[in-house]
């Protein structure tokens, strides 16, 4: 069995664009650019690794936004609005 | 009276490889193919992540220019 091809879910052009809304006048080198790939690639991994233990922690066979959210909370203390609606947050 | 108004959600990262990815992660642990709205929360918090580096950064950037002038 051939082993899948590694694609790269974060486009180089989604960083500019994040730049340039964060400061228009801002540049950036492609070295930088490259860590904030591997910055990114390594936070999906561990992220969506956790949320994965956790659903097995709750004897469910699909992870669900819920194990996402409690990991993103816990460990990254972030929390993004507008997903799941079983209680509100502040 | 406020007028509500709604755009789509467009995901930051690659949606079909993001997925792709997703599922063989949640494979390894013997789990079922993930959700779409776990993508797109996994999308969003990658987003903010790297906002706030850039954030941070830009900060920082500034700051060692002004030691250069100095």
């Amino acid at each position: 069995s051939s082993a899948p091809q590694p694609v790269s879910v974060l486009d180089r052009r989604r960083i500019e664009e994040l730049v340039k809304e964060v400061d228009s006048l801002e540049q950036m080198d492609d070295d930088v650019e490259d860590m904030l790939m591997q910055i990114a690639d390594d936070f999906i991994d561990n992220v969506v690794s956790a949320a994965c233990q956790l659903a097995k922690h709750r004897k469910s066979n699909t992870v669900e936004v819920k194990d996402v959210q409690m990991h993103l909370e816990r460990c990254w203390n972030m929390w993004i609005p507008g997903f799941g609606s079983e209680e509100l947050k502040p | 009276a406020g007028q509500l108004q709604s755009c789509k959600d467009e995901n930051f990262l690659h949606t079909p490889s993001l997925m792709c990815r997703l599922n063989a992660i949640a494979k390894k642990y013997g789990l079922e193919n993930v959700p779409q709205d776990v993508g797109s929360l996994v999308s969003h918090a990658t987003q903010e992540l790297l906002r706030t580096f850039v954030e941070k950064l830009s900060v920082i950037a500034e700051h060692r220019l002004e030691i250069y002038k100095n």
